[in-house]
This record gives structure tokens, C-alpha cells and sequence, in this order.
């Protein structure tokens, strides 16, 4: 009976095991073929588009993204922007979330429900109104009106306080002996308390500001002020009939990520799973 | 504990910030839905309903409104049903190296701008005579398809990129919730010998139950503000509005006709399905992933 069902759990194994490999093949192909054209000269991927690898191994592609467009000021305004806001968010998520787990005051309980209910607006709904606000206080294409309208996150003001309400109380009784000022016990207590959270944290803030489209595309204007996703939509309609170049663009723009993903693999997937946000 | 100073030094500027970016752009947007809203022009009159009443018999918001369910609908089912399928055959291998491959893999597209392979899928794959996935379809001898000019593709062509883009997230998900569900269940169901449909049928689908509804919401709610595909991998929401979804008609409406009073109507029903959703998520919330 048990040699059965070895022999079955076997050739399960076996069938899952093709499946899984051919729909990898298929999940890997767009990377492959995306890397594959940026290598070819555009001549190539239209005349003879049945070539697997390049016939013609060319960076012309690359040459032309980075001396043909501000390629590096793009990805320095996506980082200036990603990095101040991750830090931003990290502070003031923690800040709030200790306040609000671990301080009596009367508005606690309705500034949460105001928080939850922050969490749950929908960008796509609010591109005018942001749009009409950006305007109004006169940032309209400059760089600050992607920084500081992100600097309270109401998920992560969410998520720091279910962990900070998580700890121990015995933890925050023996600070307050010790007279601990509020900032001591929020740098030598929350912060150390809340690690796992933070990290999580990290990933989902600076992904989906690296990523960000749709804000970029409603607040900024010139070329130059553009971060990464923005540009690249600009960039593949300035080059049009380039196909080397966009592709050579969106592979600069895709595989630094890829790579630091593949790095810290674990950290990612832990960090999903933690809070099952997207 | 108590500290008035310092709860002030913290909320005030908190609640100053969340009133000025959250607040007042709630209170715009429902206001200006109520005029005729041009910001190039001085003279933005009140016309009370009347651009409910026009969203009502706008054949354009119709088709869109239509499409996105559409899209919703069937996107997040294929999502939901492959993401389930795919993470229970990677539950079934004991390697280490070979689940994190697998799920690395599906994971991976989640990672980069949608832009960016929204262009990729535009202008490498879904391309009629240069794209990979005609030279792949003529390699095995069927014919080319127009993924991108025919109206009555177009959806299906979001829809593939749209899967490949992001079951990955749904993958890790469920794999995570089989994981969590501790082995000695199966082993119990192995000693009555229940095959392996049994064992999914019941227990690992009822176990999952908990976090599944999460997931769901979760995926609806992104599924109806996706946007960067629709205004990226097609070109002008494709032949015939094929592929014209609300998120992309409120920006049309507000940015390229500047019409943002009315655009700010149709905001508003997306605005509602989108809160109605999340409501019914708020119910069921304190979802851990433990067992």
C-alpha cells in the first residue's frame, strides 16, 4: 500500500515538477526577449525577428539611452525621491504607531478609524483633486511634489502599531521606572521591537515609489524632473522606431531591480507574507 | 501612559498633514463633480447633477465602466485559480532551493515597473510580424494573431500581460498559507489514504479559507485602478475603446480634455466600488497567517 502511493506521490511530483519548469519558460521569456533585442541593432529584431540571440551583438542600444537621454539624472531623481521618502515613512510610521498603541488620549481611538479609513483611498479615484492641490501650492513639476505628500503612510502607521501593540507591557512599565523620556523608549524600546515590521516596511515604500507611474505622469512635466517609470514611457515615445534602445532602456531600468530582488529574495517573500499587502 | 507634550508633538503635525493631502483633495474632488470644471478657464459654473446625469448617457463611460468589470472579473478569477494551482504543485516539492525557485520566478515581474513591461510586452512581444509570441505561435505552425490592432483581442492581450505582471504576488500568498498549515494534517490523511485532491478538497482549501478572502478583496480592489498597461502597452485604449477602463477615461476626461468636473464624476463611481470593497474587507479584517 505505502510503495503504491510512493510510486504515485512520485509521478505527481514528476507532472507538477514539467509544468512548473514549461510556465517558468514562460514567465522568464519577456526578460530573455527584452535582453535578447537590446543586444540587436534595430535592423535586426525587424528583418529578421525569428533570431533568438543576436546575430549581431551591438550596445548601440545602450550607447544611444545613455548619451541620448538624461539617463542618470532620471535615476537619481528616482532615488533621491525613493530614499527620502522610505526614511520619512519609517520615522513617522513608527512615531505614530507608538503614540497611538501606547498613549492615552482622547482622540486616539478616532484618529485610528481616521487612519483605517486613509488606508483605504483609492489613488486611481484621486489623480484630480491631488492634481488640483499639487497646483495650487505651486508644485506643479517639480520634484518636492512627489516627496512630501507621501510622508505619513497610513498602512505603515497600521502596521507599526500592531506590532508595537504586540510587545510586552512589562517592557514599557520598566522604562517608565526608569524615568525614560518618550524618545529613549521609542529608540531603545519600539525601534529595536519592531525590526521585522520596519523591513517590511522598507520593501513595500521604496518599491512602490521606484515603481510609481501614475502620480509622476500627473505632477511632472519637463524631462528632466521625470523619475524612472515616467521616463521610460517618455523615453520609448521619443524613440519611437528604436526598438534596440527602448528595449536597452527598459532592460537599465529593469534588471538593477531584478538582481537586488534576487539578492534578498527571502527578506522580499517574508516581508509579503508578513503583511499579505500589496 | 500619558504625555500630553509629547502626543502633540507627534499628532498635531501628523493630523496637519493627513488633512491637507487626504482631507481637502476628498472635499475637492466631491465638489468640483458638482461643476463644470475647466482649470484653464476662469468661468467654472455649479451645475448641480448634471454631470451624473451626462455619465448616465455617455456610451464612452459605458464601454468603460463595462470593460473594466470585464477585465476585473475575468483577470482576477485566472489570477486567483492559477496562483492556487501553482502554489499548491510547489508545496508538493521537499527541496528548498526548488520552491524558492519557483516562486522567485513567478515573483520576479512583480518587481518592475509596470511600465516598463507594459513597453517590453507593446513593443517586443505582442508586435504582429517582429513580437516573440507570434514567432513562437508560426514556430509551432499557427498562424500570426493582431494582439494589439484587433478589437476583439485587445482584452485578452491586457489580460495575459496583466496575469503574467502579477499572480506572482498571489503565488507567495497562498504558498505561504499552505506552508503554514502544520504537516501532521496531511500526514493523518496520508495513513487514511486520501489522494491528493482529498487532501486539497479538504483540508488545505478550508484551511485557506481565512486568508483566500483577503486575497481576493485584495486583488480586486488593485485589478480596478490598474492603470500604467492600459495607458502604456495600448495605444489610444486601442481600436475602438477595446480597451478603455475607468481609470484611464478619468484621466482622458481630465488631463487630455481637461474636463476634470466631469471627470470627477465618473471618479466618484469608481470611488464607490473601490470603498464598498474595502468595507466589506474591514468586516473580516485581523486576518494572521498562522495556524
Amino acid at each position: 500500500m505505502k510503495m503504491l502511493k510512493d510510486k504515485k506521490n512520485r509521478k505527481l511530483r514528476i507532472i507538477s515538477f514539467v509544468i512548473l519548469f514549461l510556465a517558468a519558460i514562460v514567465f522568464l521569456a519577456p526578460y530573455f526577449w527584452m535582453l535578447s533585442n537590446s543586444f540587436k541593432s534595430t535592423k535586426e529584431i525587424l528583418l529578421e525577428p525569428t533570431n533568438m540571440l543576436p546575430k549581431q551583438f551591438t550596445l548601440d542600444g545602450y550607447v544611444k539611452v545613455i548619451t541620448d537621454s538624461p539617463f542618470f539624472r532620471w535615476m537619481g531623481n528616482s532615488l533621491f525621491v525613493t530614499v527620502i521618502d522610505t526614511l520619512v515613512v519609517l520615522f513617522t510610521s513608527s512615531l505614530i504607531g507608538f503614540v497611538l498603541s501606547k498613549y492615552k488620549f482622547k482622540l486616539n481611538k478616532f484618529l485610528f478609524y481616521v487612519i483605517l479609513i486613509t488606508m483605504m483611498m483609492p489613488t486611481a479615484a484621486m489623480m484630480i483633486p491631488n492634481f488640483l492641490l499639487i497646483s495650487k501650492l505651486g508644485w506643479y513639476d517639480k520634484i518636492i511634489s512627489l516627496v512630501v505628500p507621501t510622508f505619513v503612510n497610513a498602512f505603515g502607521i497600521f502596521l507599526c502599531k500592531q506590532f508595537i501593540d504586540d510587545m510586552p507591557k512589562e517592557l514599557f512599565e520598566c522604562a517608565m521606572l526608569d524615568n525614560a523620556g518618550p524618545f529613549t523608549i521609542y529608540r531603545k524600546i519600539v525601534l529595536p521591537g519592531i525590526r521585522p515590521a520596519l523591513g517590511s516596511l522598507t520593501i513595500f515604500t521604496f518599491l512602490g515609489l521606484w515603481n510609481d507611474y501614475q502620480t509622476p505622469l500627473i505632477y511632472l512635466n519637463s524631462s528632466e524632473n521625470m523619475t524612472l517609470p515616467l521616463a521610460m514611457s517618455y523615453f520609448s515615445t521619443q524613440h519611437l522606431s528604436d526598438l534596440s534602445a527602448t528595449m536597452a532602456a527598459a532592460s537599465l531600468i529593469m534588471i538593477p531591480a531584478s538582481i537586488v530582488f534576487i539578492i534578498f529574495q527571502k527578506q522580499f517573500i517574508k516581508g509579503i507574507t508578513m503583511t499579505g499587502m500589496k | 501612559m500619558k504625555n500630553k507634550k509629547f502626543v502633540g508633538t507627534v499628532m498635531v503635525p501628523a493630523m496637519l498633514h493627513m488633512f491637507v493631502f487626504i482631507v481637502i483633495p476628498i472635499v475637492i474632488g466631491l465638489v468640483i463633480s458638482f461643476f463644470n470644471y475647466n482649470p484653464l478657464s476662469s468661468d467654472n459654473k455649479f451645475i448641480g447633477l448634471e454631470n451624473f446625469v451626462r455619465l448616465v448617457q455617455d456610451a464612452d463611460f459605458r464601454k468603460a465602466l463595462l470593460n473594466t468589470l470585464l477585465f476585473v472579473l475575468i483577470t482576477v478569477t485566472l489570477n486567483i485559480g492559477i496562483a492556487l494551482v501553482v502554489a499548491q504543485m510547489i508545496s508538493w516539492f521537499k527541496s528548498n532551493k526548488v520552491r524558492s525557485f519557483f516562486r522567485m520566478v513567478f515573483f520576479l515581474p512583480c518587481i518592475a515597473p509596470m511600465v516598463a513591461t507594459s513597453v517590453v510586452f507593446a513593443r517586443s512581444i505582442f508586435p504582429t510580424t517582429t513580437g516573440f509570441l507570434n514567432v513562437a505561435l508560426n514556430k509551432i505552425g499557427i498562424d500570426s494573431i493582431n494582439w494589439l490592432g484587433d478589437p476583439k483581442v485587445v482584452m485578452i492581450s491586457l489580460i495575459i500581460y496583466t496575469i503574467w505582471v502579477d499572480v506572482g504576488y498571489n503565488v507567495i500568498l497562498f504558498s505561504a498559507g499552505i506552508d503554514g498549515i502544520p504537516s501532521y494534517v496531511y500526514e493523518a490523511a496520508d495513513l487514511d489514504g486520501a489522494s491528493e485532491w482529498v487532501k486539497f478538497r479538504k483540508i488545505t482549501w478550508p484551511l485557506l479559507g481565512r486568508s483566500f478572502q483577503f486575497v481576493i478583496v485584495q486583488t480586486l480592489i488593485s485589478h480596478f485602478q490598474m492603470f500604467a498597461q492600459f495607458a502604456v502597452l495600448i495605444l489610444k485604449d486601442g481600436p475602438q475603446n477595446s480597451g478603455l477602463v475607468l481609470s484611464r477615461y478619468i484621466y482622458k476626461m481630465a488631463f487630455e480634455y481637461k474636463d476634470m468636473g466631469y471627470a470627477s464624476a465618473v471618479s466618484l463611481v469608481l470611488f464607490v466600488i473601490i470603498m464598498t470593497l474595502s468595507l466589506i474587507e474591514q468586516k473580516k479584517s485581523a486576518v494572521d497567517w498562522e495556524y
